[in-house]
């Protein structure tokens, strides 16, 4: 699946411009990265594409369907969403979490119940979490089942809000390869959002470096590090987005 | 206390049964009512603000107001007073709904969202769940609101344990109080343990105990349908809070189903003159004992033309005939203000009338209520009518006064003419010979229609026309309010002494 902007503008009523003339395309199968300062407008165009936030100029194509064709909640049922503070239901075990998606796509019970074990498996996951409730788990195991419930349903196309950027160190770098890990195998479109620099140069096949709601490269994360904008050069140089300040 | 539940464990019962049923149903309906209100004011946070302010308001108002009004819009019984705890109710409900649904992490409904929920899925699915237990604490604080406020329910005949509460008041027993009181209690921490199981269950979606628990509430619900309710009669009598009223409503009962075919039942202690006589315009209630006094200051609204007895209740009969009401003949009795002194003293100094109070007011030591102090048909238009002046007067709370004078710490007190303090203290009404207290004799009254439909009424109640003294009446009143005896044992026993039995 790929997914297209085309000279896409996000304004809100107030009139600021969040995103700006914005046009790239996330080829199938990569990781996709979007970086730059805070407020420079990543997240609100990784939510347009799941239409948690609509656009307001331009086109967003999905295999060449504009989304505004989609059935809203079909497509976000197709699209998996990590989000940076994790959100798991905490009235819900761990299971029930896992399983969200494939219960309103109304799976059978057996079939959600097998998928649920299979992707425990391949997250690392001791069978016993199955029936524990978030707040028992540890901020890792907790994104953990964050990813498993993205990818529950077998979406192409994974949506990632800084997943990593609430974890200690040690967990963050788990989480990392297991992403690349899953990119590898599955073959996952991922659009991934972080401010860390590092994390982009790891886990990107593609790194588009935003700021004040446009582009200002797009490029392998070789073709970064080549670049000598002077902005480029401050955010890679100082990492983490202090070039805003 | 063992013995006050002996004698009364019938009753007990009933007004146990009449309050559970009334608190889970007006506790349902106000579920009902205010959680999709609150869930929709989630959605229209603009109306929010004024809708939680406006339960507010209505919470502000006193129970006992919004009882009084409910009266000439629904009548009485257990609507109006569904109503009220309704209205009561649906602050706490509404407001914890609303505050439940908001409070709920903002990036959870946005990972619901994100997962393709539509907004009925995230609130059932999601919200609703999460904001449960806030929303659960509002349902117990008006459950708690409800099961209190319902003791006013007696006020307008809807019964449960107020019944009982009222009745101890009136009588001076703090046992029939606790035996009102007790109970009430325990079924605010029983409900509050069924609520707490059922919000136990639901957050664990333990199904079996949330079966258990609904199945529990359902029985309470439909228990006292099952037990039936007190059969329908041809005519109510009622009357207003007090023994007084309640062996009047008793006396009437008896005579009119000695006398006739028709059945009737009593509903005493209704709260004040406004609720009584909206009951009896609304027809929730046949007849009620009223004074002649009472019908020309508060009912038909006129100032007396004169204070003599029969002329006051020719006035106020003919008043109420032009707006469609009988008050038939009066008793004899005049439960005006009066002044009252030990009856030895009385005997010893020779006192009989007020007047006689001029030989000897240099001894008297007054201990008036506030208000006979501060009237002008009280003690200063006394002192200009009898020319009294009384050396040392002292004003204290109504029953204090009796106490003060079984003391001798006074020696003269206002009363009302048929107090049951005065039987009990052995006090001398004294005679009013100028006649300055407006009279207020009591006197059955009755819409024209029920006459009409029922003119073998007339005959059997006018029986009492002139019968029963102050000192009678007194006596009367002491029985049921010190003696422990029902209303209904000493009507009857009085109407056979009298020979109308």
């Amino acid at each position: 699946m790929l997914i297209e902007f085309q000279n896409v503008s996000k304004r809100y009523d107030d009139g600021t411009l969040a995103v700006a003339n914005l046009s790239l395309t996330v080829r199938k199968g990569e990781i996709f990265v979007l970086i730059g300062p805070s407020g420079c407008g990543k997240t609100t165009t990784m939510k347009m594409v799941n239409r948690l936030i609509d656009h307001t100029d331009g086109k967003i194509l999905i295999d060449e369907r504009e989304i505004y064709q989609f059935d809203i909640y079909e497509l976000r049922r197709n699209i998996g969403y990590v989000l940076q503070q994790i959100a798991l239901f905490p009235h819900l075990t761990v299971e029930e979490n896992i399983a969200v998606v494939p219960d309103l796509l109304k799976w059978p019970k057996t079939k959600t119940k097998d998928r649920v074990t299979e992707l425990m498996k391949i997250a690392g996951l001791d069978p016993v979490l199955r029936s524990k409730k978030p707040p028992e788990l540890s901020g890792g195991q907790q994104q953990r089942v964050g990813v498993l419930r993205a990818l529950a349903a077998d979406p192409e196309v994974i949506l990632m809000d800084e997943p990593f950027s609430a974890l200690d160190p040690i967990s963050r770098a788990q989480l990392q390869d297991d992403i690349k890990r899953l990119n590898d195998e599955l073959g996952k479109t991922i659009l991934f959002v972080t401010h860390d620099i590092e994390e982009a140069m790891k886990l990107g096949d593609r790194i588009a470096l935003m700021r004040d709601g446009k582009l200002v490269i797009v490029g392998t994360p070789d073709e970064i590090r080549a670049s000598d904008d002077p902005f480029v050069l401050d955010f890679t140089q100082h990492g983490r987005g202090e070039a805003d300040a | 206390m063992l013995e006050t539940f002996q004698n009364r464990r019938g009753e007990l019962v009933e007004a146990l049964i009449e309050h559970l049923q009334l608190s889970v149903v007006s506790l349902l309906i106000a579920v009902l009512i205010a959680v999709p209100l609150g869930i929709w004011l989630t959605r229209r946070k603009k109306v929010a603000e004024t809708a939680i302010g406006f339960t507010a308001i209505i919470q502000t108002i006193p129970s006992l107001a919004l009882l009084g009004l409910m009266i000439p819009l629904v009548g009485i019984g257990a609507l109006p007073a569904t109503i009220a705890l309704v209205l009561y109710a649906l602050l706490p409900i509404l407001r914890n709904t609303f505050t439940g649904l908001n409070e709920v992490d903002k990036s959870l409904i946005e990972a619901a969202q994100g997962c393709g929920m539509k907004p009925n899925q995230s609130l059932m699915r999601v919200e609703l769940p999460l904001a449960l237990p806030v929303i659960m604490a509002g349902i117990r604080t008006a459950m708690v609101l409800i099961v209190g406020t319902a003791t006013l329910a007696a006020l307008v005949g809807a019964g449960g344990l107020g019944t009982l509460i009222l009745l101890g008041i009136n009588r001076n027993d703090n046992y029939l109080i606790l035996l009102g009181a007790i109970p009430a209690a325990i079924l605010a921490l029983l409900f509050d343990f069924l609520l707490r199981q059922m919000e136990g269950a639901t957050a664990t979606r333990n199904k079996t105990k949330l079966i258990a628990v609904s199945t529990v509430l359902a029985l309470i619900i439909a228990a006292p349908l099952a037990l039936g309710r007190t059969q329908q009669t041809d005519l109510v009598v009622a009357g207003k809070l007090g023994p007084e009223p309640e062996i009047l409503m008793n006396m009437y009962k008896l005579l009119i189903e000695e006398e006739t075919d028709l059945t009737v039942s009593v509903r005493p202690n209704f709260g004040e003159t406004t609720f009584v006589w909206g009951a009896l315009k609304s027809g929730d209630v046949d007849i009620y004992p009223e004074f002649t006094g009472t019908v020309l200051a508060s009912l038909v609204k006129e100032t007396p033309n004169s204070n003599d007895a029969r002329e006051v209740y020719e006035q106020a009969r003919d008043a109420l005939a032009d707006d469609g009401f009988a008050l038939l003949e009066p008793m004899q009795f005049n439960n005006t203000y009066a002044i009252a002194i030990p009856r030895d003293y009385a005997e010893t100094e020779g006192v009989t009338t007020i007047s006689d109070l001029r030989s000897v007011q240099n001894d008297i030591q007054a201990g008036f209520t506030l208000e006979f102090t501060d009237r002008e048909d009280g003690y200063p238009g006394l002192q200009q009518a009898y020319g009294l002046d009384f050396p040392s007067v002292v004003s204290m709370e109504q029953k204090l006064r009796y106490r003060a004078i079984a003391r001798g710490d006074v020696n003269l007190v206002d009363a009302y003419a048929t107090d049951p303090d005065i039987a009990e203290n052995d006090l001398l009404v004294l005679e009013d010979d100028q006649q300055f207290f407006p009279p207020y004799q009591g006197a059955p009254l009755l819409k024209a229609e029920t006459l009409e439909e029922h003119p073998e009424i007339e005959d059997a109640l006018n029986q009492l026309g002139g019968l029963i003294t102050d000192e009678e009446m007194s006596e009367l009143n002491r029985r049921v309010a010190y003696g422990k005896e029902r209303a209904y044992d000493v009507a009857e026993d009085f109407l056979e002494q009298a020979g109308l039995l």
